[in-house]
């Protein structure tokens, strides 16, 4: 098996290198063989051995700490929608309405994305950047499960094209891609990606072709509100318990740990992205840092704004930082966005302020700003922004360390 | 006396180490320098092809300090000296026949302390194994007119497979060892670091006076003379650190006692291209396929180890400054599907693998193979994890090398980070950039400046 595919790949690789007739296609070739095979190349200079570890494997594990992320987010899209329709569905069934939902999101992000991805490594002439793989698997999740199929397939390319290409490709962009991308849809097509409308798969931009083809899409029952456990928490009277707002809606702590309720498709459980969080701190592929820091800034400020909260202060004001953490995009965010490693701080300390910030950002756009529920991926694409000047701090502080002790003239 | 944990760096756990005795070997026919691999040694031939020479004969000369030369270790004729590119001289390989010695000046142990500091630093320079003191920042060979801060003399190693301290330095070397650091002293008047690894013991080191005695535990480079710099007695302001290793000195300093260029000297051949690495005594400069046979496949021959030796064709010589010769076979395994796997046979330094995240267990077969694409630096914070270097942020000291950005290079600390560091670096990186080769771009071109 291995040699023949070695001996198909050996007998192509001319075609395709400099001087062949598809030598414009290199990127795929190289793509699709580094696909099936480990890269053969050997070193010829500098250290002589090298370890195993390459951009691939960093992005798979990435994808594989997503899993539970991805299914848990996938039975739950089935559920609100048997919910909205008022209907009590079993696992399976709310599995396969979830995969009708889900999946055609998926392969349009892949798909648009793997095509914008593709030409600009051919016009660029560089290696197809496995971090694409991860990319368009996050974009999806921030999504609404009703989000049109068109839409995807615009913010994938917007992402993968002024979020990271324009820059030179993965490692050179600054701002996270997959948050470009969600910015994009977020401030283009707002009713399709906000609001109390669309959470559940047959809510208000469902064109899918695909869920009707399948019977899917009964009008939702008199009474359901649809909205996400934020918009209930920042919806009441001034002075409201934001916590009574919530449970009101038949919401209890649990479940939004769980992920049991209305949300973007990968943002709903605290339990898969914890589960995430655990893999990735483990393998050492992401920065443990820069969660605890957005962990301990957004329990600060909540816990700030919690006390200086009055009879007339709005609801959100009362939210205690607990529930922060477990509500909206919070912790995907902290643990699959904020510690992308090109976009976010790259010193240690840095990873940590980077963090803080993002955290005390959250809360506040969530409390005190009150066109947006949710200021997760604002935060983020804000302190983006900001890490390279965190890191300039950190950088100057550790050169004068390092000046300091070499000063004095022996 | 001080005690020094390193605690960031990586042993590599690659199989192939020498074990047993050390087995004496004939004297090889032919023996050579490489003066390319000695930098900041501008050669001119003092013998020249067809001369014949003695057993510590000079041979070449430095051009801006003549009375630093390098010596014939056997006696023969000079056979041939073979030039590269613009006409530098790779090899200068001499043949041996009979065993007729120079006499050189001989002191004993007990005057050396005694000796005026140019008398001292004319006998350390016309020794022959001047070149084997370097100077830090930059480490070219040592400048005889230029007084260093300090003076570090290693006795420790850890670069992978390569022979240590015990292995390298005999009981009867004290005197020897003893004779140097007095000569060193006397020639500079600057105080002498001798350290070693706390885990190994070598009485010659540890009974040796007038020095500051420093032990290192901790992975590698806890054993390398440049880190150890930054660690006791980094360079201060625009002067200088000079370093040799323990061994390298005790040559030097019998010498200087028997008045004989003493070119005996034990060298590893490691590696697992090798049926038995294996430890020989044999003279400086002999052949590779001499110390360590004939590779059992093609293998890729280098002088010193995997992370910072040069590989060099089978058919030439050991060199002046590593004691090993590492046979490394070239064959690389393709796997399918490799980056999806969990790959549970694979070592590798990251956790990223599961005997990443246990350890390695027993050595590992480790190939020459890069195992991946090249790309941009994607920062997951892992070169840190092997600097041991203080104050040293290694991606930003990259990107302001590629940048070519000399002025903020220095403040990163481009003159302190050291070369098995960056090999380090090279060696984990997911995106197989090539961090060595960089730090040499960037001290080139501070020369360049400078």
């Amino acid at each position: 098996m291995q040699k023949a595919l070695e001996q198909v790949f050996d007998g192509l690789r001319p075609r395709f290198e400099k001087g062949g007739p598809l030598e414009w296609a290199w990127p795929m070739f190289e793509g699709a063989e580094t696909f099936f095979l480990t890269p053969g190349e050997h070193t010829h200079k500098g250290v002589h051995v090298r370890d195993h570890m390459d951009m691939k494997r960093l992005m798979i594990l990435v994808l594989y700490a997503l899993l539970p992320t991805i299914l848990i987010g996938w039975w739950n899209i089935g559920m609100q929608a048997y919910a909205a329709e008022g209907v009590v569905a079993t696992p399976v069934e709310a599995l396969l309405r979830g995969g009708v939902a889900m999946l055609p999101i998926i392969i349009t992000s892949y798909t648009a994305g793997g095509i914008a991805e593709l030409v600009f490594c051919i016009v660029r002439k560089h290696e197809i950047n496995e971090g694409f793989l991860v990319t368009a698997m996050l974009f999806p999740l921030t999504l609404p499960p009703s989000i049109p199929l068109w839409m995807v397939a615009m913010g994938i390319v917007f992402g993968v094209v002024i979020g990271k290409e324009v820059f030179g490709g993965v490692g050179m962009n600054i701002l996270n891609p997959a948050l470009t991308a969600r910015a994009f849809v977020f401030f283009t097509y707002p009713a399709f990606i906000s609001g109390a409308k669309v959470w559940d798969a047959g809510g208000q931009g469902n064109s899918h072709i695909v869920s009707d083809l399948f019977g899917y899409g009964a009008p939702a029952v008199e009474g359901y509100t649809g909205a996400t456990p934020l918009l209930a928490a920042a919806s009441g009277e001034p002075g409201a318990d934001a916590v009574a707002l919530v449970e009101a809606n038949g919401w209890s702590y649990m479940d939004m740990f769980v992920g049991t309720i209305p949300g973007s498709m990968g943002e709903v459980s605290a339990l898969g992205a914890l589960l995430g969080a655990l893999f990735l701190i483990a393998t050492g592929i992401a920065s443990w840092r820069i969660m605890v820091g957005c962990v301990a800034g957004a329990v600060a400020m909540a816990a700030v704004l919690n006390g200086v909260a009055g009879p007339e202060s709005v609801s959100m004001m009362s939210l205690p930082p607990h529930y922060h953490l477990v509500m909206g995009g919070f912790a995907f965010g902290t643990v699959f966005m904020a510690t992308d490693p090109v976009s976010s701080a790259n010193t240690q300390t840095g990873r940590l302020i980077y963090g803080f910030l993002i955290g005390v950002l959250v809360v506040l756009i969530r409390v005190v700003n009150p066109a947006y529920p949710e200021g997760m991926m604002l935060a983020i694409l804000f302190m983006n922004v900001f890490a390279p000047l965190i890191d300039y701090f950190v950088v100057r502080r550790t050169t004068r360390r390092r000046a300091a002790r070499l000063a004095a003239a022996a | 006396m001080s005690d020094i944990v390193v605690k960031n760096g990586l042993d590599i756990p690659i199989a192939g180490a020498a074990s047993g005795d050390i087995q004496d070997l004939p004297l090889p026919e032919t023996v050579a320098y490489s003066p390319t691999e000695i930098r900041g040694f501008t050669p001119r031939l003092v013998a020249r092809e067809g001369d014949e020479v003695k057993v510590g004969s000079p041979i070449l000369l430095h051009k801006p300090h003549p009375s630093v030369v390098l010596r014939s270790p056997v006696a023969g004729r000079v056979k041939e000296v073979r030039r590269g590119h613009r006409r530098v001289i790779t090899d200068y390989v001499v043949e041996r026949h009979g065993d007729a010695q120079e006499q050189l000046r001989a002191v004993a142990l007990a005057d050396i302390q005694g000796l005026a500091r140019d008398e001292a630093l004319e006998l350390a320079a016309s020794s022959g194994w001047w070149p084997t003191i370097r100077q830090r920042p930059l480490s070219v060979m040592a400048d005889p007119t230029v007084a260093p801060q300090a003076i570090v003399i290693a006795a420790s190693e850890t670069g992978p497979l390569q022979p240590s301290g015990p292995q390298l330095i005999g009981d009867n070397d004290g005197d020897a060892l003893q004779a140097a650091i007095d000569l060193l002293r006397a020639a500079t008047g600057a105080e002498v670091h001798l350290t070693r690894l706390k885990a190994e013991s070598i009485p010659a080191v540890e009974s040796a006076e007038r020095v500051t005695h420093h032990t290192f535990s901790g992975p590698h480079p806890a054993g390398d003379p440049s880190l150890q710099i930054n660690l006791i007695c980094p360079p201060k302001g625009s002067g200088v650190v000079w370093f040799l290793r323990a061994w390298d000195a005790v040559s030097l300093g019998h010498t200087i006692l028997t008045g004989s260029f003493h070119a005996t000297r034990v060298v590893a051949a490691v590696g697992a291209g090798l049926q038995t690495p294996r430890l020989v005594r044999t003279v400086v400069g002999a052949p590779l396929k001499h110390v360590a046979g004939q590779a059992k496949s093609e293998a890729r021959w280098i002088r010193g180890s995997v992370l910072t030796g040069e590989s060099v064709d089978a058919d030439r010589w050991s060199g002046l400054y590593s004691r090993a010769v590492h046979v490394l076979p070239e064959e690389v395994k393709r796997d399918i599907l490799g980056w999806a796997l969990p790959q549970l046979g694979k070592w590798s330094f990251h956790k990223a693998f599961l005997r990443g995240f246990i350890g390695a267990g027993s050595p590992v077969d480790l190939r020459p193979g890069i195992y991946g694409g090249h790309r941009a630096i994607v920062p997951v914070g892992a070169y840190e994890r092997v600097v041991a270097t203080p104050d040293i942020l290694p991606e930003f000291l990259f990107k302001s090398i590629v940048a070519r950005d000399l002025e903020e290079s220095i403040q990163l600390g481009l003159l302190d980070f050291t070369e098995e560091e960056a090999a380090l670096c090279s060696f984990i990186c997911p995106s197989k950039i090539d961090f060595d080769l960089l730090l040499r771009e960037g001290l080139d071109l501070y020369v360049q400046e400078a």
